[in-house]
């Protein structure tokens, strides 16, 4: 019983965890696409520059989500475990 | 069927881990963390990495010709120039000793990244799957950062860089000290975290796209391998490389402030 209400509070966790964190990403990325297209319509010939520094800025925002789902497993396997 | 996958935590290790000096686990949950054994998923893995790493390296350069460059050489020298302007950028002359360092940490993580593509006999989990091993590189880079920061600002700029919005009165600056040390101690965990976390997750994406049948599961699994694999590997190898050569930056905060008069700052120049 005690099993089932840790392993029913990791799921919900790791959901609003997960969720939550797509949300912050997903803006990140936004951001960051937006900051791009307005830099190469003022300036189209920093397109290249503009492109590389865009992915690696959301390789960096995208890296907390990433950090963020280990913890999400992390917390799973440790509520899973039964006893 | 919910549960198994879960109980997984991930995909599970495919080769045993072996205890060296057969200590018990410190923690058994969330993950047994044992302090003394080797995992030799990670060990085959970053092994065949290490060695194509070597064996690349040390072909472009005994096949290195001046003026008609091979294709492979025109790709390390482009590599080894961008790492080179980005260290003279963010760190400033005379700390050319980190472009190797830098070089060999991003060269390593790419191919240790791509190697992943191909499965080996039994799926063997990517070097940077463990965070054991990013940690470790995390570490290292991190603790050559500090020798360095001591070495350019001297140990008093060293302690003084940790009070550092400098512009303020020194009652305000003691208010941030706790916050630059854990700042600086964040540092590593995320990087390492940073790494693993992709890498382990794109892993984790795999083992459930193959849970799929057989004559379906390839189409997802080489479409997620070439994005994953390829891009965001890639992209991660390049973050750790682009991190690295900025925190040696940061490391000498401080000695624009303190003026080239100050004693260190001269020693450290002179020494350039």
């Amino acid at each position: 019983m005690n099993h089932a209400i840790a392993l029913a509070g990791a799921l919900i966790g790791a959901g609003i965890a997960l969720g939550g964190g797509a949300i912050g990403a997903a803006i990140g990325d936004g951001l960051a696409g937006n900051a791009a297209i307005q830099g190469q319509a003022r300036q189209p010939e920093a397109a290249g520059a503009l492109r590389v520094t865009m992915f690696l800025i959301i390789g960096l925002v995208e890296a907390m989500y990433f950090i963020n789902l280990v913890f999400v497993f992390i917390l799973i396997g440790d509520a899973n475990i039964p006893g | 069927m919910i549960g198994p996958l879960l109980a997984a935590a991930g995909p599970q290790v495919s080769q045993p881990t072996t205890v060296i000096c057969g200590a018990k686990p410190l923690l058994v949950n969330p993950v047994p963390i044992t302090y003394c054994d080797v995992n030799q998923d990670t060990l085959i893995s970053s092994l065949v990495a290490i060695a194509i790493t070597l064996v690349l390296g040390f072909l472009i350069a005994r096949r290195l010709r001046s003026g008609r460059p091979g294709k492979l050489q025109m790709l390390l020298e482009f590599f080894l120039g961008y790492v080179k302007d980005l260290v003279r950028d963010s760190v400033g002359d005379g700390a050319d000793f980190i472009i190797p360092i830098a070089a060999t940490i991003g060269f390593y993580i790419l191919v240790a990244n791509w190697i992943a593509f191909f499965p080996l006999a039994r799926p063997i989990q990517p070097a940077a799957s463990d965070v054991n091993q990013t940690l470790a590189m995390a570490v290292v880079v991190i603790v050559v950062v500090q020798v360095y920061s001591v070495k350019v600002l001297g140990f008093r700029g060293y302690l003084r860089r940790f009070t550092k919005p400098f512009e303020l009165n020194w009652a305000m600056r003691v208010v941030f000290i706790p916050l630059n040390v854990i700042e600086e101690v964040a540092k590593p965990i995320t990087l390492a975290l940073r790494l693993f976390g992709n890498i382990f997750a794109g892993l984790v994406m795999v083992d459930l796209l193959s849970e799929l049948p057989v004559f379906l599961a390839w189409i997802p699994v080489t479409a997620w391998k070439l994005f994953d694999v390829l891009f965001i590997g890639a992209i991660q190898a390049f973050i750790f490389m682009l991190l690295t050569v900025i925190y040696f930056g940061l490391a000498r905060e401080g000695l624009e402030e303190e003026g080239h008069h100050g004693a260190q700052a001269a020693a450290a120049h002179a020494q350039h």
